[in-house]
């Protein structure tokens, strides 16, 4: 598929292509009020702007969408309208388009709406109703099982069988930039001693936990269920996410609820959401599963997908490091499937949801979404750049995840950067 | 101190006396829009109408702020902070007083008292509070001990965490509900043969649907990313509390929950009472809950401070056939950490919170056998059944059966302190073909 040209500088490697174009809420110097935009290249369109002059007439639907603060609004008009909101764009920026006086041979509107990037500031893309983690990374969840169960009781019996989840803190996700604080808690320094008598400290094993987001535009009554031939239809589009996790304050805590400040102290997603549209020519099959699903999860399309993924550190004032390279297809559920189970027994979900995939790990070395897995439990230490070693992190690392779709012939669609910096605790 | 007497007729059996004052949203025929109200006697008094008609014009403090009771949820009440609170309530318990010192207000205003205060059956009640985040602990030792013993015996009844925190976990928001919804039996994976080598999960409906009585506490005040709240400082997070009814599917439970606690086994449905008692009018029963005999660290130390409640709690069945049996009758003293203590330990890490959050104090249950405030506790695990009014026998809940929670504060007629009902009905599964 030739790539879509634009009569728009679009740098070749943008991962803002025009076979891209991601929603977010950016705000400005000159005009504080955060609202929705599209990013392209290095610039992004201000959609409150470009709707005021009455470019998506012709479209019919709602523009009052475009001056709220976050993306709900537009969301809620369902995939349809995403999608030919979409294509009209895509067509505005084309070469040689039908509708080249909409911006092309605007150049006020271009002054009014194209914003260089740089100069902005991103905001939460929506206003998170709910926020659920899953765990449906395979490999990671069979290498964090092999640290304290061996590879024989590695996973759960019922790993195979459901997308295993648990309930997040809706509160504490926060967008890309902000910083993140080393929270302090409960930890037992020697889990071999009788009695155990747990200290309070700063967590010393502040770990990421590489995943991807996916929010819902569309969410169903309590009491009924979304079914998964239907759950094409609730999902707007992704993001990554970066599942920031205390792995000592965790162990202490997690039995028998799951974990709670293990994870509540922060959580970050990249700031672009990217339509599920723009990532329909990427779909692939997941990690085969071998158990027999039961009927409400098996799902007839290939709702995995192929995303390239890489996590860099950089230790303050240091050089950054590559410490892993992933994949999207290393999950054994789908988002499809995580929807299907979620609402199986009538939970409510609603637009603005949030859904984690799990840390997704591949199975080679250097493929592991989190630094537990890297350093082995905390036995191995990893070499950086500079002469710098890691197990955990450590104060002032800044650690930003990428991930990326396609070619620059057919036109990169890429995430933008998940990105946080570790502040020392504060002194209790 | 005698029992405060009102103009207005109350039964002395009431929950909703002039010591309590409760807070609400409800809808009316007239206004369907859902606005405050506060609970008195047989009465709501409407404060969108009281406000809009002046209702508070001796009280110069709320003059700029009373738009809040036209909103459709308490959230911008509550975040006024609790000095505001307390002082709109004891105005309120003035206007209301026999001999007070507010007759012209509602007492001697007729036009205003027959606008204003409307019988609580002619209210719908809403949801109180625009919940953001709902996290639920596990606070009831008793409940968590009897578990332990039904799953581990009781050497290992309790983790070792137990004592030392106020163990938790993130609820879903979303599927909080008010009093009065039904609430669905719902369908989930389940393993009927758990003996087996080989664990091969069936889809059905929920075969040991639960209850679990607990005590909820909302929040007035926000707390940001990083900043954890201070024991000292929680009380004045804290805005009131609500009877909270856990429902749970415990074989969807048993299933799903290793490694990552429970999930849809809670999702499907919670129901929380309606009117939301103020801390303040829970604070002459304050009480030390249940003692620890582990010593805590610093950020949970209250010292001396008393922040559970001598609450009176009551659960009862009534089956599709309309007999009512009591099932169970605890104290919320039964407690082994409080909502401070709660809010101190969820923000400990830096977790941020928003006016209209709610914390669930886990099942409350006593000592004894009639005390337990969950059916898998009454039951051992379905091993035995309870029997009800007219001969009926339970293991687990029903289609059709309603289950009714209670709570109340005090003995003396005249100044009982309650929360109203907490109630749902089961209704059949939904009938899923694939």
């Amino acid at each position: 598929m030739p790539s879509l040209k634009s009569w728009f500088p679009i740098p070749k490697n943008s991962h803002f292509s025009l076979a891209n174009l991601p929603f977010g809420i950016i705000s400005t110097a000159s005009k504080a009020t955060p609202r929705p935009a599209v990013a392209i290249g290095d610039h992004c369109l201000d959609l409150q702007e470009f709707s005021a002059s009455g470019a998506f007439s012709s479209l019919g639907f709602d523009v009052s969408v475009f001056s709220k603060p976050t993306l709900n609004d537009f969301a809620s008009l369902g995939r349809p309208v995403h999608g030919s909101v979409r294509k009209f764009l895509q067509d505005v920026f084309a070469e040689n388009s039908s509708n080249a006086q909409v911006l092309q041979n605007n150049k006020s509107l271009q002054e009014k709406c194209l914003i260089p990037r740089d100069g902005v500031t991103m905001h939460l893309p929506m206003q998170i109703r709910d926020y659920t983690d899953f765990y449906a990374g395979k490999n990671h969840a069979f290498n964090v099982g092999c640290l304290f169960r061996g590879p024989d009781n590695a996973l759960q019996p019922n790993y195979t069988h459901l997308p295993v989840g648990y309930h997040g803190r809706a509160s504490s996700v926060v967008v890309s930039g902000t910083p993140i604080t080393r929270p302090n808690g409960q930890i037992l320094e020697n889990p071999a001693a009788t009695p155990k008598v747990p200290t309070f400290s700063p967590c010393k094993r502040l770990d990421i936990e590489l995943e991807l987001g996916a929010f819902l535009c569309k969410g169903n009554k309590m009491g009924t269920n979304i079914p998964i031939s239907e759950a094409a239809d609730h999902i707007f589009g992704f993001v990554l996410l970066n599942d920031w996790s205390a792995r000592d304050i965790q162990a202490w805590e997690y039995v028998p609820l799951g974990p709670f400040l293990g994870k509540n102290f922060g959580s970050t997603i990249s700031p672009w959401i990217v339509l599920a549209d723009a990532l329909e020519p990427f779909r692939s099959t997941g990690i085969p599963n071998d158990t027999q699903l039961l009927p409400y999860l098996q799902e007839k399309e290939k709702n995995v997908y192929d995303i390239k993924l890489q996590v860099d550190i950089t230790p303050d004032g240091g050089e950054t490091t590559t410490i892993l390279n992933s994949n999207g297809r290393n999950l054994l559920f789908s988002f499809a499937q995580m929807l299907a189970h979620h609402s199986i027994g009538g939970c409510p979900m609603a637009v603005g949801d949030l859904l984690g995939s799990g840390t997704i790990s591949g199975t080679e070395p250097g493929s592991e979404g989190s630094m537990l897995e890297i350093s082995k439990g905390g036995k191995e230490t990893v070499k950086l750049n500079g002469g710098v070693e890691r197990k955990f992190l450590q104060d002032g690392d800044t650690i930003t995840m990428y991930g990326v779709c396609g070619t620059e012939e057919t036109g990169l669609v890429g995430f933008g950067e998940c990105t946080g910096k570790i502040l020392p605790a504060p002194k209790l | 101190m005698a029992p405060l007497k009102s103009w207005l007729q109350i039964n002395a059996k009431s929950h909703f006396s002039l010591h309590n004052i409760p807070f609400g949203i409800i809808s009316t025929p007239d206004t369907p829009e859902p606005h405050a109200a506060v609970a008195i006697g047989e009465y709501a008094l409407d404060l969108q109408v009281f406000s809009q008609q002046n209702g508070f014009s001796a009280l110069s403090i709320i003059q700029p702020h009373q738009k809040v009771f036209s909103e459709p949820t308490l959230n911008a009440f509550a975040a006024l902070g609790r000095p505001i609170h307390r002082v709109v309530r004891e105005y309120l318990q003035s206007v209301f007083l026999d001999n007070g010192p507010f007759p012209d207000v509602l007492e001697k205003n007729e036009q205003l008292r027959k606008a204003a205060l409307l019988p609580l059956k002619d209210c719908k009640m809403h949801l109180p509070m625009f919940i953001h985040d709902y996290t639920d602990f596990y606070a009831g030792l008793n409940h968590a001990y009897n578990v332990g013993v039904l799953f581990r015996g009781p050497q290992n009844a309790l983790q070792p965490n137990y004592k030392h925190l106020p163990v938790g976990y993130h609820g879903r928001a979303s599927s909080v509900v008010v009093s009065s919804t039904p609430i669905r039996r719902p369908n989930g994976q389940i393993l009927t043969n758990l003996a087996a080598e080989k664990k091969e999960p069936v889809f059905s409906e929920c075969k040991k649907l639960d209850i679990e009585l607990e005590l909820g506490c909302f929040v007035c005040k926000p707390s940001q990313l990083g900043e954890p709240v201070r024991i000292e400082d929680a009380p004045e997070h804290l805005f009131g509390v609500v009877l909270l009814n856990d429902w749970s599917a415990r074989d969807i439970q048993a299933w799903e929950y290793v490694p990552l606690g429970p999930f849809n086994a809670k999702n499907f449905g919670t129901t929380i009472s309606a009117w939301v008692v103020l801390m303040d009018a829970l604070e002459p029963f304050a009480n030390a809950g249940m003692a620890n005999d582990t010593e805590l660290l610093p950020y949970l130390d209250e010292k001396d401070r008393k922040s559970n409640y001598a609450i009176d709690l009551s659960v009862s069945l009534t089956t599709s056939s309309g007999k009512t049996t009591n099932i169970g009758k605890t104290s919320a003293k039964n407690l082994l950490f409080s909502f401070p203590q709660m809010l101190a330990h969820h923000t400990i890490g830096g977790c941020p919170f928003n006016v209209g959050d709610l914390l669930g104090s886990g099942t409350i249950s006593g000592e004894s056998k009639n005390e337990k405030g969950c059916l898998l506790e009454q039951t051992d695990n379905g091993k035995t059944e309870i029997t009800l009014e007219g001969g009926e026998k339970r293991k687990f809940l029903e289609n059709g059966d309603t289950v009714t929670l209670t709570g109340v504060c005090g003995s003396e007629e005249g100044a009982l302190v309650g929360f109203g009902d907490c109630v749902g009905r089961i209704d059949p599964a939904v009938q899923l073909s694939f």
